[in-house]
């Protein structure tokens, strides 16, 4: 009976301190950008001491959240490619940081140059990754407009090892320029196909946009 | 049976009398709850999320097991005097420590292998993906744990089981920086301090070595050169601090 008074009384305690923090804690305002304080990823990857992968989820999972409240909000994506950067330095073999962060700054900041930045910062350290050079291809075609641009990381995919068979067909109708809507609403397809729901939402929108159905 | 076997085996049975399985058990239980919870948030990286966290734990969880057990592995025979039963039969010193590095490093590895096996099943049957690439980094953690069992019977041979812990954790802290101090030497200028950081590179452990956890989770298995080549230094660094444990040990006054 002791034992289930100390537990309890254990319990109770917990729950106390819990409810001192939700109710001292000052407020969340500007919670939002603590981001800016974020470490740089070489810091973050000396002091995560051979656990740098985990880190970089870590800071993936940030990211994401942080993406996340602002679409709910100011739709603002400010530090995007800072905490998106800081997960390469982490883990430069990891893709998806720079697929992301540079479709959120190139389509919904519509700031494309910062877009390409990072994810020509991946392709520097993945020089082989059909995926990013496609990605690259990708943001050069539909948000800067740049077909030649885009012609030749679609090609450079084409030529890196493991691409999928669109890719060769994205090469193909990018050099023989194509009408640029339908490669368009084909590129936006593709994203339907397999991006994430946060990347499905926008090629929905965009797919609406360009006059098709789905 | 050789001593050096008993004495191991002895060593194993008292620490799975500490209830370290206890271990095991939360750590499967917060990897299922971390792959349920995380999943979803992740966008669609879910599986290396799991693959990742779940080689990190593993890891450190070890690690933290071999220093915590094994800092009180030599005080205790001493405090309870069992020590002097054993050096009375015919058991020289260095078997009498070889085998508790041996029973430590069983036990450590068990665990740090029965956590793995968790992770493993979960990529396989919880997301359909290949475990099997996972093994290479596996192994080159079991030998990493070598080493730091090593480092713990190094210490405990000559100092207390706080300092022991206290020793431990910070070689395998500087394990992990060796790279950069070796960097930074070269960078500062002078050439003393390159001289110095040199030589305390190649004394320190060059833990990076057995860090293949970033390659396995991208679904790229370790090269066996790689392993070959971490197991030979990792053999090596482990055999000389067991030498030097030994030659402390035999020269140590038992009270």
């Amino acid at each position: 009976m002791r034992l289930w008074i100390s537990l309890a009384a254990a319990a109770a305690l917990v729950a106390a301190a819990g409810w001192v923090d939700a109710s001292s804690r000052p407020p969340r305002a500007g919670e939002l950008d603590e981001l800016l304080y974020y470490p740089s990823g070489t810091f973050v990857r000396q002091a995560a001491l051979g656990y740098e992968t985990a880190a970089a989820d870590l800071a993936w999972l940030r990211g994401v959240q942080y993406y996340g409240e602002h679409r709910l909000t100011d739709q603002r994506f400010d530090r995007i490619d800072h905490v998106m950067r800081i997960v390469g330095e982490l883990d430069p073999k990891f893709e998806e940081p720079y697929v992301f962060g540079s479709f959120v700054l190139a389509q919904e900041m519509k700031q494309p140059d910062r877009g390409v930045a990072l994810i020509r910062s991946g392709l520097e350290k993945n020089p082989q990754s059909w995926r990013l050079a496609f990605e690259t291809g990708f943001l050069h075609y539909v948000c800067r407009h740049d077909y030649v641009a885009a012609a030749h990381y679609f090609m450079l995919a084409a030529h890196a090892p493991g691409h999928p068979e669109y890719v060769d067909r994205f090469a193909a109708f990018a050099s023989q320029k194509a009408g640029q809507d339908e490669l368009a609403v084909l590129l936006w397809r593709r994203v339907l196909a397999t991006g994430n729901k946060y990347m499905q939402d926008v090629a929905r929108r965009e797919i609406e946009r360009l006059g098709e159905t789905l | 049976m050789t001593p050096i076997v008993a004495i191991a085996r002895n060593t194993v049975r008292e620490a799975v009398r500490e209830r370290i399985a206890l271990v095991a058990v939360a750590f499967g239980a917060a990897l299922v709850a971390a792959s349920q919870v995380l999943s979803p948030l992740a966008l669609g990286v879910g599986p290396k999320i799991v693959t990742d966290f779940g080689l990190a734990g593993s890891s450190l969880l070890a690690t933290l097991l071999a220093i915590t057990l094994g800092s009180t592995l030599l005080h205790k025979e001493l405090e309870r005097r069992t020590v002097y039963a054993i050096m009375a039969k015919p058991i020289r010193r260095a078997e009498f420590l070889l085998g508790k590095f041996g029973g430590l490093w069983a036990t450590s590895a068990g665990l740090l292998l029965l956590m793995s096996l968790m992770v493993m099943a979960l990529v396989g049957l919880g997301y359909r993906e290949a475990p099997w690439v996972l093994t290479g980094s596996i192994l080159l953690t079991l030998i990493e744990l070598g080493i730091v069992t090593a480092f713990v019977v190094f210490y405990s041979s000559f100092t207390t089981p706080g300092l022991t812990a206290f020793f431990a954790a910070a070689s395998v802290l500087a394990g992990h920086f060796a790279d950069d101090l070796l960097y930074f030497g070269k960078q500062g200028g002078s050439r003393a301090l390159e001289i110095a950081t040199t030589v305390v590179y190649w004394v320190l452990p060059h833990l990076t070595l057995f860090n293949a956890r970033g390659l396995v989770s991208h679904g790229e298995p370790v090269p066996p050169e790689r392993i070959l080549f971490a197991a030979s230094y990792g053999i090596l660094y482990l055999g000389a601090l067991l030498v030097a444990a030994c030659a402390i040990w035999d020269r140590r006054e038992l009270r």
